[in-house]
């Protein structure tokens, strides 16, 4: 990593607010307990686990993978062109990630389409009782995460674009933990 | 686009991207993989990946000491998933 800190300075502050952070860190212990809790509900099923992952579509979740990280680098830049006063870049480059992320939804949405044509629910099997749930309330932050870019593309301060973007990656953050836990391990 | 590989935003997307292809390639050989080794492999992607995201786009490059913390606990919390991975697997 570049170093971007002076010599003299190894601890730093932390960007944005520290409570965006506190949100960050309760976020990713959510979603760990879940994941740790499917793996553990999984180590006595693994076969039935296997045969149900064997409907997911990891084109799809692939896609998915490439459409987050893009938008997060589309919120980053946004945020760089509102600290240089660059109102009109930031503005354009939160409706990029925003519209990535509906892009990300439409996805997903494809996806449960394709299973509910196979006759598949949150019942069907312990392993898509965890896909409903996991993929379920992280496309939640994905929605709330588009409201929230739209709301600060309007208030455009550097404090509430710092504060969106962040909320922004954290969604990208968790996405990247679930898509090889859920769709590819074996 | 020379420009861009100069700028750790872009560098870093174009990492990102490219371990998802070492991602992908690893998905796809899991079948002639050992579990132990494709579980590996993709939780120590994913935990590269978490990382480029903590220090480029959440901007934690700017806090060293606070990017350390995040690394090593996100490193332990993915030992851990391996961990529950490999019982069935041992």
């Amino acid at each position: 990593m570049d170093a971007e800190v002076s010599p003299t300075d190894t601890t730093g502050t932390l960007p944005g607010d520290l409570m965006i952070w506190v949100l960050i860190v309760s976020e990713l212990l959510v979603f760990g307990a879940a994941l740790g809790a499917f793996l553990a509900v999984r180590a006595g099923d693994v076969g039935g686990f296997l045969e149900a992952q064997d409907h997911l579509d990891r084109t799809a979740g692939a896609l998915n993978t490439i459409v987050l990280l893009t938008s997060g680098l589309a919120a980053a830049l946004a945020l760089r062109a509102r600290e240089a006063g660059l109102r009109g870049r930031a503005r354009l480059g939160l409706g990029v990630a925003a519209l990535l992320g509906v892009v990300f939804l439409w996805v997903k949405a494809l996806e449960y389409s394709a299973k509910a044509a196979e006759g598949i629910g949150t019942d069907t099997h312990p392993f898509f009782t965890f896909y409903y749930l996991v993929t379920g309330f992280h496309a939640a932050h994905v929605v709330a995460g588009i409201v929230v870019l739209g709301l600060v593309a309007w208030r455009d301060s550097v404090a509430n674009i710092e504060n969106a973007t962040a909320f922004w990656h954290m969604v990208d953050l968790v996405w990247v933990l679930i898509f090889p836990v859920i769709y590819l391990l074996r | 686009m020379m420009k861009h590989l100069h700028d750790p935003l872009w560098r870093a997307w174009a990492t990102l991207l490219g371990l998802g292809v070492v991602t992908t390639l690893a998905a796809a050989l899991g079948g002639h993989l050992p579990a132990p080794v494709l579980g590996a492999v993709l939780l120590a992607v994913a935990w590269t990946k978490a990382r480029i995201i903590l220090a480029r786009y959440l901007g934690l490059v700017q806090a060293p000491a606070w990017q350390r913390g995040f690394d090593a606990v996100l490193g332990a919390f993915l030992l851990l998933l391996y961990g529950i991975y490999l019982i069935p697997v041992l």
